[in-house]
């Protein structure tokens, strides 16, 4: 049976630094939950807490109803697969894998089947007899990924296990673990600095700056409506511009600064007061270019990138500020440097933080 | 590998032929002439040396002897540096630094130097056996012969292989260990099942190294084995020809002991073939904090150890401070007399020999070394691959076999080297080249062949690139093992004693003889003066090498 991991308070210090102070996280039983920040946000220090590699300094983690604080690691039956893989290079695959069980004093015969079907799980049966330095970096990460899943865990904590890989084995095994993760159910906390991955992989991600978590959510909604501006900026690329909010008669406004430009922006929260300057985060595919003198923010195209399906525009406003924006190529020929065109807004998909970016003025689809 | 328009045979091949000119002529011919002495008797071809050796008990069982406290010092040396290198790894000691220094000093001084100073303390007139008898009332006679030959080994020993596993649990990335408690072991299992494998490739080549050194020693038996004889120390007599000179036979018995050097040497390349794994530490084991009795433990332990080991170094030092009465050290009565014996008294060739001899000889060594290494790593070919292979003769051959090759081939025409300081400095440049060229092969091998290509591709010769380009990339690294190379080089005894004269008188060989003579006073101050010399290269080292790992 899958269990809940749940973190009430947690404070971890390295000597007089504290790293982490006061946080708290639920994670659902069979949920595969990303911890991402940028390095140094303190994401691997969390998983290292729950494995019990760091040592908790306050709060309590608990797997379960197990209160789990002053179990040695050897005892607490997680799971984990390493950023380097910690394969034992002096054991072949089998004995890595079978490492594990050996250690739980299971039968020789109950080993060997576990171990040969975990190892058709992870599809490298035919690898049993091989010694880790004739592995590639995948096939090892296969290996590590086995000899944690097959003693049963309750948990499984992965640190960043995709980023020794090269790219295309990088999306290819993230596929292989998020398969395997919801065919054997396992509640599972993974590591990673890279966005684009835990989009992919999670069903719910917290992201993590500072020690402190910025939001709780969705891959989606972490995408489409970021708590603040670090997470809009962190996940994804957003341009930012100051606005000032007016309250007109059909509701409230976003005048974009030093332009006549202005969009209705409905529903907001009740701080977002007449008169109050915001910030509004735009992705570069939420503009749309105008050429025929559509009302809009000025911009002068810089330099353009045909990617394929979009083309990507270098701008710059008239104050100088640079932006990018994304169009369809079908749309469009591609526009000179020097042209001047304007740039409209699409104004359900923009998100509105206030001044210091630190709180989203927007109101959320689920409380409206 | 050679590049467009470079010509077949070009400046490389010709260095590539001098060098293996000079191996031939200072390896491979003394060699060559030691078993042709062995095997003529009489002018025929025989086996009559062997014979003689093999079937009368005085000879064969010296083999025995020399095996026997091998094997014990040996295994001892092991069982007192593998706790220390995890102890010192694994737990945070105050003064961690230090011990290591004292440890690697140890090491670095000749074997004899600690036998003659453990005969001051536990001799028959010892400092610590005069306070056993009289705190007892007993009559310990002291220690001499087999206790006393594996004492001085084992002591001497521990710290190679120390020096071996402490290094290869610096390799060791900790998300191994980590992987095997989150997989279920506790601290004792993680020790046997994942740690004490993976230095076992370490530990068998330090444990092989130290058994050649042990094995071919032959100033310990001399000094303190008393009636103990071991093969070397026979070799030794029967070569310097107290009973009778028999050149074919002392050639025999050089062979024996060449063959078995072979041997090992081929053990331990069959078991470093299949133990290696190639590790490189992310994150290597931290010194944890340890409380109450461990901490007590590991402290005592360590220090004890690193205590006794450095013992003969600072008895040398202080007895070298005392006045002698009848071969008795510490008498307690403070002197300047036995510095003023060997500086003013005797001539002080023997030190400025020491310097001369040792400077000379690593600029060979290191010269050649980069040459070698740079030719077998990127100039690979037939003529290079057998330069590499010769260059790990000497490595094989004993010190004192060398010096009697040495003296058999070059003694008389057409050489007429006898008594020159030339064949003490290449005596000592090719001991110690095999080391040097291995160590820069490695240093050569991380260097990207791109970044010589590169300047190539700039327009600098390939000369230029080699001297402005690579040399000064492998400096650093090949510099600070020449100090460590200088270290060994100042301290060699066994083939100096037998290549000298007293004009080519080295320090180690002026100790050992005033040692033979009982002038421990002398002995002492001579000693000081390596030991201090030692533990500048050594600071030196240090900072040069910004706290890198000893390889030696």
């Amino acid at each position: 049976m899958s269990v809940s991991i749940t973190i009430d308070n947690a404070v971890k210090r390295f000597g007089k630094d504290t790293i982490i102070n006061g946080l708290s996280l639920d994670i659902r039983p069979g949920e595969f939950f990303t911890l991402l920040g940028p390095s140094g946000c303190g994401k691997t220090t969390l998983l290292r807490m729950i494995i019990g590699f760091n040592t908790i300094e306050g709060g309590v983690f608990k797997i379960g109803e197990q209160i789990i604080n002053d179990i040695p690691t050897n005892k607490r039956n997680i799971g984990m697969v390493f950023q380097n893989y910690a394969v034992f290079p002096h054991m072949n695959v089998f004995d890595n894998v079978a490492f594990g069980l050996k250690n739980r004093k299971m039968p020789k015969r109950e080993i060997e089947k576990k171990v040969d079907n975990i190892l058709k799980v992870v599809k490298i049966d035919h690898l049993k007899d091989r010694m880790p330095a004739k592995l590639s970096g995948g096939q090892q990460q296969r290996v590590a990924l086995a000899r944690a899943i097959v003693i049963e865990p309750q948990v499984l904590l992965m640190d960043e296990p995709l980023s020794n890989l090269d790219a295309k084995l990088r999306v290819e095994m993230r596929n292989a673990i998020k398969n395997i993760q919801k065919e054997i159910g396992i509640t599972t906390v993974y590591v990673t600095h890279d966005q684009e991955e835990a989009l992919a992989v999670s069903d719910r991600i917290a992201v993590m700056n500072g020690g402190v978590i910025q939001q709780i959510d969705v891959p989606s909604r972490i995408y489409q409506r970021p708590a603040n501006r670090f997470v809009s900026h962190f996940i994804g690329l957003s341009n930012f511009l100051q606005v000032t909010i007016r309250q007109e008669a059909d509701g409230r406004h976003i005048r974009f600064e030093g332009c006549d430009y202005d969009v209705l922006l409905e529903p907001l929260r009740e701080e977002a007061k007449d008169g109050e300057k915001a910030l509004c985060a735009v992705r570069p595919e939420e503009f749309v270019i105008h050429t025929d003198g559509t009302k809009g923010i000025p911009a002068t195209i810089r330099s353009a990138v045909f990617l394929g399906t979009a083309t990507h525009y270098f701008l710059s406003t008239a104050e100088g500020h640079e932006i990018e924006a994304i169009q369809d190529s079908e749309a469009w020929e591609i526009l000179p440097e020097g042209r001047e065109v304007t740039l409209s807004v699409k104004a359900s998909k923009i998100n509105l933080f206030d001044e210091n970016g630190e709180r989203s003025f927007i109101v959320r689809e689920e409380e409206r | 590998m050679r590049y467009a328009g470079e010509k077949k045979f070009n400046l490389w091949t010709a260095l590539t032929l001098i060098l293996l000119a000079g191996f031939l002529v200072f390896v491979i011919y003394p060699i060559a002439m030691l078993i042709l002495r062995s095997l003529y008797a009489d002018g025929v071809v025989d086996l009559s040396y062997f014979g003689k050796f093999f079937s009368r008990k005085y000879y064969w069982s010296t083999l025995v002897n020399s095996f026997q406290v091998t094997i014990v010092s040996t295994v001892i040396a092991t069982l007192i540096a593998v706790p220390m290198a995890y102890v010192l790894r694994g737990v945070k000691i105050k003064g961690a630094g230090f011990l290591n220094i004292l440890i690697v000093m140890s090491y670095l001084s000749p074997p004899f130097i600690g036998a003659y100073a453990w005969i001051q303390l536990l001799g028959r007139n010892g400092l610590f056996t005069n306070i056993v008898n009289r705190l007892f009332h007993v009559r310990f006679m002291g220690l001499y012969g087999f206790g006393g030959i594996v004492l001085v080994f084992s002591l001497q020993s521990f710290p190679l292989i120390y020096m071996y596993v402490s290094g290869a649990l610096k390799n060791l990335d900790n998300s191994l260990n980590e992987a095997a408690e989150m997989l279920g072991c506790n601290a004792v299992q993680r020790v046997t099942k994942i740690i004490f494998p993976l230095v076992m490739p370490s530990l068998l080549a330090g444990v092989l190294m130290v058994f050649m050194r042990v094995f071919s020693d032959f100033g310990t038996p001399m000094t303190i084995g008393e009636g103990y004889k071991t093969f070397p120390s026979m070799l030794y007599t029967q070569f310097m020809g107290e009973v009778s000179t028999n050149e074919g036979f002392a050639a025999s018995l050089c062979v024996i002991v060449i063959l078995i050097a072979l041997m090992l040497f081929f053990v331990q390349k069959a078991l470093g073939a299949h133990f290696s794994y190639s590790m490189t530490a992310l994150k290597p084991m931290e010194a944890m904090e340890v409380k109450g009795g461990r901490k007590v433990g590991a402290y005592v332990f360590t220090y004890f150890v690193t205590g006794v080991a450095a013992l003969p170094q600072i008895t040398v030092i202080v007895t070298s401070f005392m006045k002698t009465i009848s071969g008795s050290l510490f008498t307690g009565e403070f002197t300047l007399e036995n510095y003023y014996n060997i500086l003013a008294k005797n001539n002080t060739a023997a030190i400025t020999n020491t310097y001369l001899f040792g400077l000379i000889a690593i600029v060979i060594v290191v010269v050649a070394g980069i040459l070698i290494s740079y030719l077998s790593v990127r100039k690979r070919s037939v003529l290079t691959g057998i330069l590499d292979t010769l260059t790990m003769f000497p490595y094989i051959v004993p010190g004192s076999v060398l010096g009697i090759a040495f003296l058999y081939a070059f003694n008389g025409a057409p050489f007429f080297l006898g008594g020159t300081a030339l064949i003490m400095i290449v005596a000592l440049s090719i001991r110690r080249m095999p080391y040097t060229i291995r160590s820069s092969t490695a240093i050569i091998g991380q260097i990207s062949p791109s970044i010589e290509e590169a300047a190539i591709s700039l327009g600098a010769s390939q000369w230029k690139t080699f001297l402005t380009v690579t040399v000064p990339m492998m400096l650093p690294g090949v510099l600070a093992g020449a100090i460590m190379s200088w270290i060994t080089l100042i301290s060699e005894l066994s083939s100096s004693v037998i290549l000298y004269t007293s004009r080519t008188m080295t320090l180690t060989v002026a100790i050992y003889s005033e040692v033979i003579r009982s002038n421990f006073g002398n002995a002492a101050a001579y000693s000081t003066i390596l030991t201090v010399t030692s533990i500048l290269s050594l600071l030196l080292f240090f900072k040069f090498s910004g706290g890198r790992d000893i390889s030696v």
